[in-house]
Order: C-alpha cells, then sequence, then structure tokens
C-alpha cells in the first residue's frame, strides 16, 4: 500500500451566525493516499467544500471556526497554524482550485506574471525565470500559443482556459495533493471533459494525490479512485469507486444513484426521487441526519447516531448507518455483507 | 403542429459593429403533447429560442406560430395576456424568479389576480390546492420564499406557471441549479403535470442524460443553429452530426466501469463566440471531420430519415 | 461522535417515512420583520436609532416642554457658561456717582518724586453689584492723579495690571466708578498714581466679587415680579434660568439649540426626501424605459454632478436674493434638492436594470402583467431597501452640508438659528466662552454620526447576501 498523504480526523467546523451557530462539518474522517484521486460527493450545504477550506484554513473565522479535529500532512498537524506557517504548505505543497477561477485570480495582473509570482515567492526564482516555468506551465495544461496567452489578462480568457490558468498555477510549486473544488460545475460538457482529462494526465505525471469536490456522480465515477460520501456534515460512506457504485452500503448513495437518470435504462421507467430535503444544520438532528428522508428508516434511527460500520475491511470500505448492523433486517438494493447478517 | 418557428432569427445589437447572433435561423415544430428536449452548451442560444418563443425577446426574423396563429414580433403587455393561457415560462434560477417580497400566495396567485377574474377566497383555495399539487403545504402560503430550499422554490415557480393551466410550457434549465436527490422530484413532477394535464413542453437543459430520460424528441443546437434532431433515443444512442457526437462523447456517467473502458477524448477547442458570424457551418473550426466548403458554405437541412433531421455538409 | 448505544431488537422496526408535505421548522419572517431584527442585534445601530429618535423629541416636543424665546436677549447674563439657576440682588434704578474729591488735599503734587508709593486703604465705598463698582482709596502725596486698571487674575506685575478703565485728574480725586461689562466674577482692580506725566511703579490691587444686581424696574418688565409684588431692595431674586448659557447676545443656548434643530433637521430630512423621490422618479423612468432616452436622461444626470455645488450655491442665493427677515432656509432646500438627486437616480437606475432582468419580472410578463403593475408591485418594493439606506445616508450629508453653508455665511440668514450658523457666530468666542461653539458643534458631530451608523447598520440588515439560508 502507498504513502498517506493527507489524514484527517474528527474534523468539526461550526458557523457563527445570527441565529446561532450552524454546524457545518460535524466529525469527518478521511485519508488521502500517495497518486489517489479521492473524491467528497455531497449536495450543496453538506459540507464538503468547508471541509477543504479548513484544512486549506481558508475559511473566514470568524464567523467560522474549528472546534476539534486534527489533520496531518505527511505526519505534520497543519490544523491551527498561524497564516505564517500556513503560507508554507497552501500553493506548496497543496494546491487548490476552484469553481470559479475568476474570483481567486487577480483582474489586473497578466496569467504569466501571476504565476511567476507565486513561483517567486515560493521558490526563490527570479522575474524572467518564473516567466519562462509560467510558459512552460501554461503548455504543460494544453493552452495554445502559451506564449502569447501567458502575457493576457484573466478577461480574455474564456472558461475552460481560466481553469486550465488556474490549474497551471497550482501546479506551480509541485504540490503533492491538488484540491479541486467543483472544478467543473461552471463549464459545458465538452469543456469539463477536457479539463477532467487533463487533470488526469497531469496526475500520472506528477504523481499527484486529487481531492475532488463535486455533487456530480457521473464526474465521481470518470475520476474517482476512492469516494467518500457527504451528508449533513458526516461522511456516511467511504470506499474505491466500485464499492460506492456498485455495492451502495448506505441508503442515501443508493437513493442519489436511482434519482439519476442512467444511459442504459429505460426511459419509460420512472426515476425514484429522494423526498424532502436535507437538514437544517442550525439544530442538526439527534440520530441519523438522513433519517427524515430514509426510506427504510428504524425507530433506533432517530435518536441513535448510526457508528461507523465496517462493510469490507481490505477495500477500506465504511457505512454509517444502522442497516449495517448485525440484527437489522436486509434490504431490497443495499449492499450488506453477508457475514454480518442474520437475515 | 401546437407550437411551430421558422428560420426564427434573433440578434443583439451589442456595439456599433457588432452583433450577436443568438438565434440564426431555427426552424423547429412541436407536437401536441410532446415534450422536446433542447440541449446545448452555454451560449448556443436555447434560453434566447425558450424566451423569444414565449415573447419575453422580440425575434429579429422569421415565425412563430401557435396553432397556425402568427404569433406578435413583439409582445405588448396585452398580447401576453391574451396568450398567457397559451405560454408559459419555469425559469432556470429558483432564486432570482420568486420576487423575495411576496408571500407564496401572492407568488403563486399572480397570474389569476392579473386576469381579475377571481375572488381573494377563491385565488387563496386554488393557491392551496396548487400548493398541494407540486408536493408543498399549503400552510406555507403566508410564508416568504428565502424560508424554502432550491427545489422547493422551483415547485413554486412550477405551480405559478400551472395556475392558469396553459397549453405550452419552455421549461429553461429548470433543474440545473438543483442537487442531484432534488432534481429527480422536480422531473417527476413536470412528467406528470404533463400528463395529467395533457401539456406540451419544450425542456431545456445541458444535461444530456436527463433531457434524454425527460423528451421524446431531442434537438441540439450550436451557436444559434439547430444541428440535429429526432426522437431522444435514435439522437442519443447514434448520432449522427458531428457536434452531437462530441457532446454524447464528452457526457460522463455515473458508471465507474463504464467511464473506465471509455476512449479518451481528445482535446478539441471551445465554443467560438457568436459576435458577427460569417458564412459556413457554425462548427467547422472544432470538427473532425470538416471538409473544404464547411467553413465558406452553410450546410443545408438533411432529413435522413422520416424524423430525423442533421444540419451537416456530410449527410448532403 | 461515536455512539456506543447497544440496539434491542425492537429498535429495528420500520418507521413511515415522514416527509410528505413538507415542514418548515424556522418561523415565517417577512423582509422587514427579519430586517428589524437583525438590526436589534446590532447595537450600534440600536443606540444610534435611540439618538436619532431622542433627536425628534428634542426638536418636536422640546420646544412645547422648554418655552423660552430663543430671540429674547438677556443682558444679565450675556455668553453665560451652563450653570444652575443664578439669583440676582434687586436694586433701585442707577443713582448717578458723585466723585469723592478732597478739599484738604493738593490737586497737583507738591513735589516730582522719583518713585511716587501706591495708594492705600483701597475699598469700594457700596457694596459691589454688577450694576456698578465703586472704588475709593486713600490719596498718595506727590500724586498728580491716578489710573485704574482691571484684571480677571492676581497681576503678576506692573506690567500685567490688565485692561485699563480711565484715570483721575487730580491727586484730590480718589474714587472711580467701574461700569464696564461686569459680570459676577473676581476681578482685581489696580490702582497706579501719576504725577500727571509720568506713571509710578507702584500699584495697589483689590479683590472685587460683584454680586449680580438686577434693577426693580427690569425685574418686572421681564417677568421675574410679579406686577403687585412688593420685594425689599437688596433682596435677593432668582433669574431665568439658561441651563446650557447663553450666546453673545444673551439669548438661550437650549431654545436656540431646538430651534436650529428644526431648521438643521428639516433641510437635513425634508431635502433627501425630495431628492431621493426625485431620484428615484427620475432614476425608475430612465432604468425601465432604458435605450436612448436611458442614456440622454443619465448624460443630463452627470451634467448635474458635474455643476460645482458651493459657486451654485452662491449664485444662487444671489439669484434667490434673500429679503430681509427672510431666513434662506427655502432657496438651500430648493439648491440641495436640485443638486442633490443624481446619486439617487443613478443608484435606482442601476437597481432597476439589475431588477428588470430578474425571472420574476419576466414571469409576471408571461402573466399579462402591465408596465405599471410591474413597476408598482415588483420593482419599487425590491428598491427600497437600497433606497432607506440611501436615505439614511443622505440624511446626516444633508445636515453636514446645510451646517457648512451656515457656518462659511452662505446657508440660513441671521436671526434664524441653525446648529451651522451658531457654530459661526460661536467660533467668535471660542477662547473665552467655548460653550457657544461646542454645543452646536456637538449636535451637528452626533446627528450626523448617528445617522450614519443608523446607515450602516441597515444595510447590514437589509443585505441580501447576508440572508441566505446557511
Amino acid at each position: 500500500m502507498s504513502e498517506t498523504i493527507l489524514e484527517v480526523q474528527n474534523l468539526t467546523v461550526e458557523f457563527a451566525t445570527y441565529g446561532g451557530n450552524v454546524k457545518a462539518v460535524r466529525g469527518v474522517d478521511f485519508h488521502v493516499q500517495q497518486g489517489e484521486t479521492l473524491a467528497i460527493v455531497g449536495e450543496s450545504g453538506c459540507g464538503k467544500s468547508v471541509t477543504v477550506q479548513s484544512i486549506m484554513g481558508i475559511i473566514p473565522m470568524p464567523p467560522g471556526k474549528i472546534t476539534a479535529g486534527s489533520a496531518k500532512l505527511k505526519g505534520k498537524e497543519i490544523l491551527g497554524l498561524s497564516a505564517r506557517e500556513a503560507n508554507k504548505f497552501r500553493g506548496v505543497e497543496i494546491g487548490m482550485i476552484f469553481q470559479d477561477p475568476m474570483t481567486s485570480l487577480n483582474p489586473t495582473m497578466t496569467i504569466g506574471d501571476q504565476i511567476a509570482e507565486t513561483l517567486m515567492v515560493h521558490r526563490n526564482v527570479s522575474k524572467a525565470e518564473g516567466r519562462r516555468k509560467a510558459i512552460s506551465l501554461l503548455e504543460k495544461t494544453h493552452i495554445p500559443e502559451a506564449e502569447k496567452r501567458a502575457a493576457q489578462y484573466p478577461f480574455e480568457f474564456s472558461g475552460g482556459m481560466l481553469q486550465r490558468a488556474m490549474i497551471a498555477q497550482s501546479l506551480a510549486c509541485n504540490p503533492t495533493i491538488l484540491i479541486a473544488d467543483e472544478p467543473t460545475t461552471a463549464l459545458d460538457v465538452t469543456i469539463q471533459a477536457q479539463i477532467l482529462e487533463l487533470m488526469q494526465e497531469l496526475q500520472r505525471t506528477e504523481n499527484m494525490s486529487i481531492i475532488l469536490i463535486t455533487h456530480d456522480l457521473a464526474v465521481v465515477a470518470k475520476m474517482a479512485d476512492r469516494v467518500a460520501v457527504m451528508y449533513a456534515g458526516q461522511v456516511i460512506e467511504t470506499g474505491t469507486v466500485n464499492d460506492i457504485f456498485y455495492r451502495s452500503a448506505h441508503p442515501y448513495t443508493l437513493g442519489l444513484k436511482v434519482a439519476m437518470p442512467s444511459n442504459q435504462s429505460d426511459r419509460n421507467k420512472r426515476l425514484t426521487p429522494i423526498e424532502g430535503s436535507p437538514p437544517d444544520l442550525f439544530s442538526p438532528p439527534k440520530g441519523c441526519g438522513y433519517f427524515a428522508r430514509c426510506p427504510n428508516a428504524m425507530k433506533l434511527c432517530e435518536d441513535h447516531q448510526p457508528p461507523e460500520q465496517i462493510i469490507a475491511k481490505e477495500s477500506n470500505h465504511t457505512s454509517r448507518c444502522w442497516l449495517q448492523h448485525p440484527d437489522a433486517p436486509s434490504v431490497d438494493g443495499l449492499h450488506q455483507p453477508e457475514a454480518a447478517h442474520a437475515g | 403542429m401546437l407550437v411551430r418557428t421558422e428560420n426564427l432569427k434573433k440578434h443583439f445589437q451589442i456595439g456599433r459593429n457588432q452583433t450577436l447572433h443568438a438565434l440564426d435561423g431555427i426552424t423547429l415544430e412541436i407536437a401536441e403533447n410532446e415534450i422536446v428536449g433542447l440541449v446545448g452548451e452555454s451560449g448556443s442560444g436555447k434560453s434566447t429560442f425558450g424566451k423569444t418563443l414565449v415573447g419575453l425577446h422580440n425575434r429579429t426574423s422569421g415565425a412563430a406560430y401557435f396553432r397556425d396563429e402568427l404569433l406578435p414580433a413583439k409582445f405588448s403587455a396585452a398580447d401576453h395576456l391574451h396568450y398567457s393561457k397559451q405560454l408559459q415560462m419555469i425559469f432556470q434560477d429558483p432564486y432570482s424568479s420568486l420576487n423575495p417580497r411576496m408571500t407564496i400566495l401572492d407568488v403563486v396567485g399572480e397570474g389569476l389576480q392579473i386576469q381579475g377574474q377571481h375572488s381573494r377566497s377563491q385565488i387563496k383555495e386554488e393557491v392551496a390546492d396548487w400548493l398541494n399539487k407540486v408536493g408543498l403545504n399549503s400552510d406555507h402560503m403566508s410564508r416568504y420564499p428565502h424560508e424554502f430550499s432550491g427545489g422547493q422554490r422551483q415547485r413554486i415557480g412550477i405551480a405559478r406557471a400551472m395556475i392558469i393551466q396553459p397549453k405550452f410550457v419552455v421549461c429553461d434549465e429548470p433543474i440545473s441549479a438543483l442537487d442531484v436527490s432534488v432534481q429527480a422530484q422536480v422531473v417527476n413532477l413536470l412528467e406528470e403535470l404533463q400528463q395529467s394535464l395533457g401539456l406540451t413542453m419544450l425542456f431545456i437543459a445541458h444535461d444530456l442524460s436527463m433531457v434524454r430520460y425527460v423528451s421524446d424528441r431531442m434537438a441540439v443546437m450550436y451557436l444559434g443553429c439547430l444541428v440535429e434532431s429526432g426522437p431522444s433515443d435514435e439522437v442519443f444512442f447514434d448520432p449522427q452530426h458531428p457536434y452531437t457526437q462530441l457532446l454524447i462523447e464528452s457526457n460522463p456517467e455515473p458508471d465507474p466501469e463504464h467511464e473506465r473502458s471509455r476512449q479518451h477524448i481528445p482535446i478539441r477547442g471551445e465554443i467560438s463566440s457568436p459576435v458577427n458570424v460569417s458564412a459556413g457551418c457554425r462548427f467547422a473550426d472544432r470538427c473532425p471531420k470538416a471538409l473544404d466548403h464547411c467553413k465558406t458554405v452553410t450546410p443545408k437541412v438533411t432529413k435522413i430519415s422520416p424524423d430525423r433531421l442533421v444540419a451537416c455538409h456530410l449527410f448532403e | 461522535m461515536e455512539s456506543t448505544y447497544k440496539p434491542k431488537a425492537s429498535d429495528f422496526a420500520p418507521v413511515k417515512s415522514n416527509v410528505h408535505g413538507e415542514q418548515i421548522s424556522r418561523p415565517s419572517l417577512s423582509y422587514w420583520q427579519d430586517a428589524w431584527i437583525r438590526l436589534k442585534k446590532n447595537t450600534r445601530a440600536l443606540i444610534s436609532l435611540y439618538i436619532v429618535i431622542g433627536l425628534a423629541l428634542f426638536t418636536l416636543v422640546g420646544p412645547y416642554l422648554w418655552q423660552v424665546d430663543p430671540a429674547l436677549q438677556d443682558l444679565n447674563q450675556i455668553s453665560q457658561s451652563p450653570a444652575w439657576p443664578k439669583t440676582s440682588i434687586l436694586v433701585g434704578p442707577y443713582q448717578r456717582f458723585t466723585p469723592v474729591v478732597l478739599d484738604d488735599f493738593p490737586a497737583e503734587p507738591e513735589e516730582y518724586l522719583e518713585n511716587i508709593p501706591p495708594p492705600e486703604n483701597i475699598r469700594t465705598s457700596e457694596p459691589p453689584t454688577t450694576q456698578h463698582v465703586r472704588l475709593v482709596w486713600d490719596p498718595v502725596g506727590g500724586a498728580g492723579g491716578y489710573n485704574i486698571y482691571r484684571n480677571q487674575r492676581v497681576p503678576e506685575g506692573i506690567n500685567d495690571l490688565g485692561l485699563p478703565l480711565g484715570s483721575t485728574l487730580g491727586g484730590n480725586e480718589v474714587s472711580y466708578e467701574d461700569r464696564l461689562n461686569l459680570e459676577s466674577r473676581n476681578y482685581y482692580y489696580s490702582i497706579v498714581p501719576t504725577d500727571g506725566f509720568d506713571e509710578s511703579y507702584e500699584y495697589q490691587t483689590l479683590e472685587v466679587t460683584p454680586k449680580l444686581a438686577i434693577t426693580f424696574n427690569e425685574a418686572i418688565d421681564r417677568g421675574l415680579i410679579g406686577p403687585g409684588e412688593d420685594r425689599e431692595l437688596n433682596s435677593e431674586i432668582e433669574l431665568e434660568f439658561h441651563p446650557f448659557g447663553t450666546d453673545y447676545l444673551g439669548r438661550d443656548m437650549l431654545a436656540r439649540l431646538m430651534q436650529g434643530a428644526r431648521v438643521s433637521l428639516f433641510i437635513g430630512i425634508c431635502a433627501p426626501f425630495l431628492f431621493v423621490f426625485f431620484g428615484i422618479v427620475y432614476g425608475g423612468f430612465a432604468g425601465y424605459i432604458g435605450g436612448k432616452l436611458d442614456q440622454f436622461l443619465m448624460r443630463f444626470a452627470d451634467f448635474v454632478v458635474a455643476l460645482p455645488f458651493l459657486l451654485f450655491m452662491i449664485l444662487f442665493k444671489i439669484a434667490f436674493g434673500i429679503g430681509p427677515g427672510e431666513s434662506g432656509v427655502i432657496p438651500m432646500l430648493i439648491a440641495l434638492v436640485i443638486l442633490g438627486w443624481p446619486g439617487t437616480a443613478r443608484l435606482v437606475r442601476g437597481q432597476v436594470l439589475q431588477i428588470r432582468e430578474q425571472g420574476f419580472i419576466e414571469a409576471a410578463r408571461l402573466l399579462g402583467g402591465k408596465n405599471h403593475y410591474l413597476i408598482i408591485r415588483h420593482i419599487i418594493p425590491n428598491t427600497m431597501g437600497v433606497i432607506l439606506v440611501t436615505l439614511t445616508f443622505a440624511v446626516p450629508a444633508a445636515i453636514f452640508t446645510e451646517a457648512f453653508l451656515s457656518f462659511i455665511g452662505m446657508g440660513v440668514a441671521p436671526p434664524t438659528p441653525s446648529w451651522g450658523s451658531m457654530c459661526n457666530e460661536g467660533v467668535k468666542t471660542m477662547l473665552s466662552h467655548p460653550h457657544e461653539l461646542i454645543f452646536p458643534a456637538v449636535f451637528i458631530s452626533i446627528t450626523v454620526l448617528a445617522f450614519n451608523l443608523l446607515g450602516d447598520g441597515l444595510t447590514e440588515a437589509l443585505d441580501s447576501r447576508m440572508r441566505s439560508r446557511e
């Protein structure tokens, strides 16, 4: 097994609002290994973006507050670092790209200069050297006429090109992890395909790990090695991409799958939506966060948080659901390991 | 045909010598009780087409018919009122499409109120009825839009359009701003309403899988032009136009094994600007199968089977 | 949060799904209710709101509680600092002073001394009052006259005797009556003998504290004594109370501040209301119509912005011609409105352009809504928040402009008080009687600050970005 690069344990983040504290992230554990892609999937408001932003130290504090947990990058704690210490790994060890590249690029600087500046700050290179490297980075992300493009400003770039430039910038310091927060949500499918291909290619050549945050299961299927499914501020299922798609062990994951039209399926078959809306994390439910929407909800789900159940040890497949308890009834379509089950 | 357009054009003047060709001659027929899906990338003009059809944009040239009745090129408020029971629209953004200062009762009942043929209590009854029909609690009608989630808001928007029982509804990306778990709720609701009310729909979206699932026929747009149309499954599984092929190749599926076995797509340019376009096929600069005359001669729409149309020189 | 709960068999009983007819647990709030709750949580804005309410009461209710004519001059108490109520002694009408001239002493010096000794035994011949202070002293040999000086502190030497009041012309004229602007405070009178030509280097000082005095007739005039009332001479009588003191003409500061507040707040509130209203109509019209007309209207607004404000005010004032007895409030109001509207017009136009593109407008058009329906039902309610904020920021700006113009003498004409013109008058006596400047200045500052903080609070409370569900 390859080396674990990032290990996050029991991460808990709250936001103080006018009405009180919103528990955006409630005890999240995950790890990322060298060269793999971990996808964090969930709906808007499930805490997936807050999770990685807390790790990067870029949530606004206050109102945000990390109340518990640890995140170790190659064994070194990175939570609660001072701004100065955080800058040493932010953008160096961990690169990050966002849904909207416009917000993270300076509109008054040329693309080339922005990438060169990253290098000058973190790698102590000269300006000329930085510019030269910036052009080679832009070439690496397949931006045509990189030299000409480097001298242009962000507004002269299209959405797809900007995302490429953003990736080039995040790669400047050869990060070990690239965090991609909904990198293709704002893009059209043809451009999305190009960017995803590019990320896969760069992962192979640079031997990076990628944390991909998305709500799109199709993107997950294309990109991920392992998947963490988040719901209401918690990771409710983790496993390899095949575990999640073919052996779903949580009713929410199952529900997401049947709520989407599949290309093979019959058009006349109706979609099965997940009824209701996610819970208000203003006052998170006492028991399972999915209780109110779960078609298989049981009596104990309302008041008791389900523990993390190991579904398959070798692939590290876990699920937070009482249905995985040895005494629980079996459910159609839900993957329940046979050994653990009575019937 | 319930709705029919002939060579519909919409150009926006955006500068002295700059014209944005949002729609460049769209000819489309929509039969009664049919759901037609319209797909395309952003900037392809699919939303403009929907809005021009219902009269929110004035068309530059061409014609649009509703039941063989020529729709006015420029809709006045009276025209809108006249056609309000025929043409309605469901909007993309569930946040900006509901007036934040109005209660749900006022939002949903607006159509009845403008028509002025219902008393306040009748409107209230109708609204309660429709809120139940779209799966919302009718006790919530005195609440304000910001208290609802995106999916709930979209259902409120649907109730607002449906309360006056229109014949034809344009759904402008009704699910693209919603979470996956909620999308199915809205799609199912639209399908139910379509069947129970005998609606005709134009379903605009960029999610190919969803359009294929929802619509009977599918039309693909690129830079203001229709490049291909036909029955959904045929277009989806057997795309003929090179652009449709690229679009469907790029569409990822929630199936890891399938994704792994899929061939890698070569990098192929981006949609170009619709400003001051010249003659020739719009897709020529990205097309892997482009011929010499593609860049200079506009391709004609060709019927390749009884109900499939393709606009490409390869089929002429 | 790992659960250690050991489930029982009965716990695994299925539960009916409970999502039908979705419930919302948060209480229902309209836009304004929600904004009010946010505003209440903002302490600064809330305090400012109370101050603004207090100011309104001060202006509107104050004059009924404090019924003092702001134009009435209290000549007994000119430039009076804020103090508790003062008492005065009743005196008779002024009696002419007969100087004391000694017959048994030579008027001319008999010999010219190098240095004449100071006079001894300086005293007041009658109890000193603010009506008059009468000094007498013993004559000095060699003196051909005496110079009388008055200082407000103990003199430190011959060159620090203070104000020269006058001289007596003769060594035997040993008295002096001082009636010069007497106040009820300590005075140091110094007498320096002269030989008719040169002043001595010696002096003698007497400390005198005159009592506040008022004559019978005056007391009856001012209503301090009822017409039929009988009072003894030299008895104590209560004077008018000036809690905030008086100005340089003896006018009551509190009454003037109240009346000044009326003028300042009238302009400060009327002008913004008028120009914001005009701006809404103008900007709303331009934004809603759009196209060429919009371009033309907005270029005209730019032209108005480009007018130099001060120059325009001065020209306007000349053109309008403020006649005698006119306060100049109305011309100033008109000028402020004429020059103030383009900001609001631009803002409202921007808002309207933005709202016009929103889905709910398109939806209402599809439902057959006419233009006036769209404007009244959809556009105006959605611009109200921004308009309210503009208004709260426009008020302090207008108050400040009024104060500034009045301060430089281009605004409200005397005797009409406004805070700005009161500052203008106060600045002249800033060093000796600072309260005349400080009070109006403090009122201007607090008002402007309160409105600004309230505006900040409103901006925050009405900001739609902070109204998301998370």
